[in-house]
């Protein structure tokens, strides 16, 4: 088949169109600006008064909010607790996804059925992840006790959720749990796709299995485990539902994310406006961080 | 493959299905035991009969309205979602309007975390009112959802041959004709897969309900979080409760495993 | 009245100007084909004309009226597209009613005319089925079946037989041809391939870089070409271009090739060439018009001698290649007159029908 430049050049709008893909996106952005960016200017007007549970006080406060919530060793323990989990979690789910993806790569007979039924934790809803998993760690009804009494011989009641030592590894598990299904099903995609004829010419020039892996398939996987890492890691950030079945953010505060730091601070202790300055920082440092990992991702390409 | 790692393999597709779906058979199982049951020592694998109380309760006590909050408030936000953002995206994807900036403005909509999206508006929906309404919920699923939609109809219309649509044009059609009559036929699945998806991140969400309902359009994922109490949680309204939500999910998705892939990775992998 | 008349047409993709300032008129009922090379604009000036482009300036009339404006819908054109662009979701009766449906024709007209175009194009046996179930042939035979069910004025194909083999391209060109003659509408074809372009047109307008190279009858093009361009798209294998000196001999005047060879020319062509006596020329020849020397020549012929490097039988002929000049060149002999490569042979060069060209200005002299 012959593409000539003419097919693959810009679209445009034929004759007599012009106002037409205006009209179709006007609905769509002003909702999403309406929801967007209105609020967010709001907030920030908020973020620099005083409102909270005592007093509406709208007189300006200056970035009193804002040195208040750099000075907040709570909100920068909530940040550093929201990226152990993230630095945990991502690559247990992306080395997981991946042994999976191999495992589930070639065809055999049920494959299907397991790929089908593996996909499942990773649609229920994440509250209902976390529910599921405060049964299972429960001290004493739980399962996950009754398996480990097992294995050591004795009673094992471990408290999951309120012992300082295990609560992380709770809240991993429950993650991962949830999530390595997700890694497994892009990844299994992904190395679907790889070009075959570009293994076998590998192993006719002898590469060994970690060569090949290294020079053919990861480079061909990357697009899609980029992706899937981005959005991983972006959930991974915001995660709020699986702490707040297991933990709430305790014992005390030692598991509460930003999401959770910055909800109790708005509507359990409705301190508005410094809740509003910490919502801002948030978004300032995401759209930092997202901005820099599409940049990595663009360059790895 | 030989015989010999065809064993294996079995043996480590079935330990591992078996690590992921046992959370989700205990919680199904609960669901079904007898409060004796739930809360016997050692806890007991499998229940003695299937025993349907946990769920009457529900529906006696009333609880189980929230299922039905869920379904209007998910059910409508994603019909708007879908009307708003498929002619949206198909605008993006044919026209390139806005360019690359209001596509990435779009998506980056999209990775706002809730929590910072859900503050401002609360404080918004204080002043208009629109706390604990279905107006409001349902208007801020859809804003939620919309990027979404729009990110994958726009990748499902840049599917369609455009000579496609340039045939209907010739052939007499206005652009709505060709919409219609051409655009919406060419992707009938990615419609009803983006459908079901955008339905199910607004069923399961839980954070914009949990901040912006109280008692009038409590949705279930809020409604699970009641039952947890201090000392002790009613585990088998948990898990009954759970259940409701959880059935619909798993049989829409076994309806479309094969648009699964392509609707989770935001369309990085089409299928 | 022309159907269709262009005005300084221009049309730009961004930082590409793909359409510069073409002019151009087409008579009713005649099949005009625009040729050229990928990336000369042909296809673009198609769409501009059709409505799905739109013209940056100058102006489109069809039937005298200005049409710049107006949508594709009310152009009235009709048009097949390279990859059949059929719907995938309706069986093929559906697929050739669509466009008289939109037009709210009444059902039993649409039947009618429907059965009239698959009788046309020996579908009929076809309707009920979908797309996905059809040959390329076959689904190129619908795609033209619903552009003619329109009774349109203008008719547009955009490279529609590129997607098909070549047996059934040729097959297929013949259709289009009956069908023009049946129809006796204005087609207006889009195509890369020059052969098509021969067979079909009535006129081809060949087009580089957004501009008219030249337009004409294809014979008249093929015979006379206005540039070196021309030359060397029209006709396969291609015309040979060597580069020469005009210098004079005897009475009259031959071109020197950089080999030394001096090939005469016929004193008919002299007249015009005095003035450019010890000038460089680009020496034209097309393979067809070299042959294996006799004994004695006609005139008008030139006698060369080279050794043949490569031989390509293709059955009723053989290409031959060698250097002429210096330079590779293929002649089209008859299937015996080479045996092998290496093989030294006297070759007669038709210089009648030589062409000769300006090689700054690439222009034929």
């Amino acid at each position: 088949m012959t593409v000539s430049s003419d097919a693959l050049a810009r679209p445009r709008a034929p004759v007599g169109e012009r106002g037409f893909k205006y009209l179709l996106i006007a609905p769509s952005v002003f909702l999403l600006l309406a929801i967007g960016i209105f609020p967010l200017l709001y907030m920030l007007v908020v973020s620099f008064v005083g409102i909270d549970m005592m007093a509406e006080d709208w007189s300006f406060k200056g970035l009193a909010n804002y040195k208040a919530a750099f000075a907040d060793a709570r909100l920068w323990q909530a940040l550093g607790h929201t990226l152990i989990i993230t630095a945990v979690a991502l690559p247990l789910e992306l080395l997981l996804g991946l042994a999976m993806a191999q495992l589930f790569l070639e065809k055999f007979p049920g494959r299907q059925i397991f790929v089908a039924l593996l996909v499942l934790p990773t649609v229920v809803s994440p509250i209902v992840a976390g529910a599921t998993w405060s049964l299972m760690f429960d001290n004493r009804y739980g399962p996950i006790n009754q398996i480990l009494g097992w294995i050591f011989g004795k009673e094992m009641p471990l408290l999951w959720t309120v012992d300082p030592t295990l609560v992380y590894p709770a809240i991993i598990v429950a993650e991962v749990w949830q999530w390595t299904p997700f890694m497994f099903l892009l990844l299994l995609a992904a190395l679907s796709n790889v070009d075959k004829s570009q293994l076998e010419a590998a192993s006719i020039d002898g590469a060994g299995y970690w060569m090949t892996f290294r020079k053919i398939v990861l480079p061909a996987i990357w697009p899609v485990m980029a992706i899937a890492l981005l959005i991983r890691a972006l959930d991974l950030f915001r995660i709020f539902d699986i702490i707040w079945a297991l933990t709430k953010g305790g014992p005390g505060t030692m598991t509460e994310t930003i999401s959770v730091f910055t909800y109790v601070k708005g509507f359990t202790q409705f301190e508005i406006s410094y809740a509003a300055a910490v919502a801002l920082i948030i978004i300032v440092l995401l759209t930092v961080a997202v901005t820099w990992m599409l940049k990595k991702i663009e360059i790895a390409r | 493959m030989s015989k010999g790692t065809l064993f294996w393999r079995y043996v480590a597709a079935i330990a591992i299905t078996v690590f992921f779906l046992f959370p989700i058979y205990w919680l199904f199982i609960i669901s079904f035991k007898t409060p004796d049951e739930i809360f016997s020592f050692p806890p007991k694998w499998y229940p003695g009969q299937i025993h349907f109380g946990n769920y009457a309760v529900l529906f006696k006590d009333g609880d189980a309205v929230t299922v039905w909050n869920s379904l209007v408030v998910a059910g409508v936000s994603t019909v708007l979602a879908m009307i708003l953002g498929t002619l949206c995206a198909y605008s993006i994807a044919r026209f390139r309007t806005g360019g690359e900036n209001l596509a990435n403005w779009i998506i980056s909509q999209r990775m706002v975390p809730p929590i910072a999206i859900v503050f401002p508006v609360f404080l918004m929906y204080v002043k208009l009112g629109l706390v604990d309404t279905y107006i409001g919920i349902i208007l801020l699923y859809t804003a939620f959802n919309l990027p979404y939609v729009i990110w994958m109809m726009r990748g499902y219309i840049q599917d369609v041959p455009k000579a496609l649509e340039e045939s209907a044009l010739v052939d007499g059609c206005t652009r709505w004709q060709v919409i219609w009559k051409v655009v919406f036929p060419m992707c009938r699945a990615g419609l009803l897969a983006t459908a079901i998806f955008t339905f199910i991140f607004a069923w399961n969400e839980f954070l914009f309900a949990l901040v912006l309902t109280r008692t009038e359009v409590t949705t279930y994922t809020v409604q699970v979080t009641h039952y947890f109490g201090g000392q002790s949680n009613f585990w088998a309204k948990i898990s009954a409760m759970s259940v409701l939500g959880t059935l619909p999910v798993f049989i829409a998705v076994a309806f479309m495993q094969k648009y699964l892939v392509r609707g989770i990775s935001l369309g990085a992998v089409k299928g | 009245m022309a159907d269709l008349k262009l005005t300084q047409l221009h049309k730009h993709y961004g930082a590409v100007h793909a359409v510069r300032g073409v002019d151009l008129e087409i008579p009713a009922g005649e099949f005009t084909v625009l040729v050229g090379s990928s990336g000369c604009g042909k296809s673009t000036l198609l769409r501009t004309i059709a409505g799905l482009e739109q013209a940056d300036q100058g102006s489109i009339e069809i039937a005298g009226q200005v049409v710049n404006d107006m949508p594709p819908r009310d152009r009235d054109i009709a048009m097949v597209f390279q990859n059949y662009a059929l719907y995938p979701y309706m069986k093929v009766y559906d697929n050739i009613a669509f466009g008289l449906r939109v037009r709210k024709m009444p059902e039993a007209d649409i039947a009618q005319k429907v059965k009239s175009a698959a009788d046309m194009l020996a579908i009929g046996h076809l309707l009920d089925r979908y797309p996905r179930q059809m040959s390329g042939g076959q689904l190129q035979r619908v795609a033209i079946g619903r552009a003619i069910v329109r009774n349109a004025r203008l008719y547009l194909f955009d490279e529609p037989l590129s997607n098909l083999d070549a047996q059934l391209r040729d097959e297929m060109r013949s259709e289009i041809k009956r069908l023009h003659q049946e129809l006796g509408k204005t087609f207006i074809y889009v195509t890369h391939d020059q052969i098509e372009a021969m067979t079909l047109a009535d006129r081809i307008v060949l087009l580089r870089e957004g501009q008219i190279e030249q337009a004409g009858a294809p014979l008249d093009m093929f015979e006379r070409p206005a540039t070196q361009y021309v030359a060397g798209f029209l006709g396969s294998p291609p015309m040979n271009f060597v580069p020469a000196r005009l210098v004079a001999q005897g009475g009259g005047y031959a071109v020197r090739l950089e080999d030394g060879a001096e090939l005469a020319l016929p004193p008919a062509r002299v007249a015009k060439l005095a003035a450019r006596a010890d000038q460089p020329v680009t020496l034209g020849l097309r393979p067809e018009h070299m042959s294996r020397a006799e004994a004695a020549l006609r005139p008008g012929l030139a006698r060369y001698s080279s050794r043949v490097d490569l031989v390509q039988p293709t059955g009723s002929r053989t290409y031959a290649t060698f250097k002429l000049g210096g330079v590779e060149a293929i002649a089209e002999l008859d299937a015996h007159d080479v045996q092998r490569a290496n093989e030294r042979i006297e070759l007669a060069l038709d210089m009648n029908r030589a062409v000769l060209i300006e090689p700054s200005t690439h222009r034929v002299l």
